[in-house]
């Protein structure tokens, strides 16, 4: 599908309710949940209680929006007690707009914004599966550093997966746009 | 021929491991007290009795599974791994360990470590992944890891914070499927 996207475009916002038609587009989509936890969302009820439930409460969760419409999710879980310098970032977008750096967009926004508001943030980590090289090129576009591969390190959906670690620290510098 | 310096040499065989008895203290408080051996874990070296009691007590038990080192039946340091708490990583631990400072470099944490690689294995089938955390600057302990045959996967950077100053710990790993 070719697309005009005017990346000017993408936002970032706190999910609503009335998402949810464009949240199910996404979120009940297996190609675009297969590397999250988040299990795919198989009815408006289901969409609707996820998003009240779990988007709208979350520490740090906002929409990727195009012309404000809903097309995928960033997400920052900040550890708690003395692990708290440390928080782990994760997103995903509507299957019909990869391809065109709106994840890369998405990240590239969302961590400036994520160190002012967590003040004892010293660390910002994401992990993707050696496979996800689309996730990968994201996150080497938005300035974080690859450090390794760990091996067998955790569980997505019953499998058992390696991690490829990367980081983004409060001193690190962010990349030009392009 | 160069001269050697005269040091104690430990027979291996005479290592084993045992849960700590408060009658341990004494023996304790020898490595806890220690700055040197403090300098790289989460606490502050130990400067009474009473926390080495509360060790042996209370946080020795709060492990998946956790032993003194010992030397002749005498505890000389101690050895853990610690359950990972999220949900979707309880098929890996993490190993920590300790050693009075009189008794390093003389092989003795690798072999104890290759030791309880073997124990973790077997004793916790379940576990896919035994990983360890050290210290950019702590060489030895990343010595201890390699010899033993852990394998280095990366450096995290400013992973924990250490008596307030943020740390870029080295991540070692070995797999149920390595050994």
């Amino acid at each position: 599908m070719s697309l005009n996207l005017d990346l000017s475009k993408v936002s970032l916002r706190p999910f609503k309710l009335t998402d949810v038609d464009d949240f199910l587009l996404w979120a009940g989509d297996d190609r675009v949940t297969q590397n999250l936890r988040w299990k795919t969302c198989g009815s408006m009820e289901e969409a609707l209680a996820f998003i009240r439930d779990v988007c709208i409460p979350h520490p740090w969760r906002r929409s990727i929006c195009l012309h404000d419409r809903s097309i995928g999710f960033v997400s920052v879980y900040p550890w708690s007690g003395d692990d708290r310098c440390k928080a782990d970032i994760g997103y995903a977008v509507a299957a019909d707009y990869w391809g065109h750096g709106v994840a890369t967009k998405a990240v590239k926004m969302a961590v400036p914004q994520v160190f002012k508001d967590l003040p004892h943030l010293m660390r910002l980590q994401a992990f993707t599966s050696p496979e996800n090289k689309a996730s990968q090129r994201v996150l080497e576009k938005a300035g974080f550093l690859k450090e390794g591969v760990l091996r067998k390190y955790t569980y997505i959906k019953g499998n058992i997966k390696d991690s490829v670690v990367f980081s983004f620290l409060s001193t690190d510098e962010f990349p030009h746009d392009d | 021929m160069m001269e050697r310096d005269r040091e104690e040499s430990v027979d291996l065989a005479q290592i084993s491991f045992r849960t700590l008895e408060l009658s341990d203290v004494d023996d304790v408080l020898v490595w806890t007290s220690d700055e040197k051996v403090a300098k790289f874990c989460s606490w502050e070296p130990h400067s009474s009795k009473d926390q080495g009691i509360d060790f042996i007590q209370n946080k020795a038990s709060e492990f998946l599974w956790g032993k003194a080192i010992c030397l002749n039946d005498r505890p000389i340091g101690f050895i853990s791994m610690t359950s990972a708490t999220d949900k979707s990583r309880e098929k890996s631990a993490e190993l920590g360990y300790v050693l009075g400072s009189k008794y390093w470099s003389k092989g003795i944490m690798s072999h104890v470590v290759k030791q309880v690689m073997k124990v973790a294995f077997s004793e916790f089938p379940h576990l896919d992944r035994l990983e360890a955390l050290v210290d950019v600057e702590n060489v030895g302990s990343q010595k201890v890891l390699e010899k033993a045959g852990f394998q280095r996967e990366g450096v995290l950077r400013k992973y924990l914070v250490r008596r307030g100053k943020s740390r870029d710990m080295v991540i070692f790993s070995v797999l149920s499927t390595d050994l």
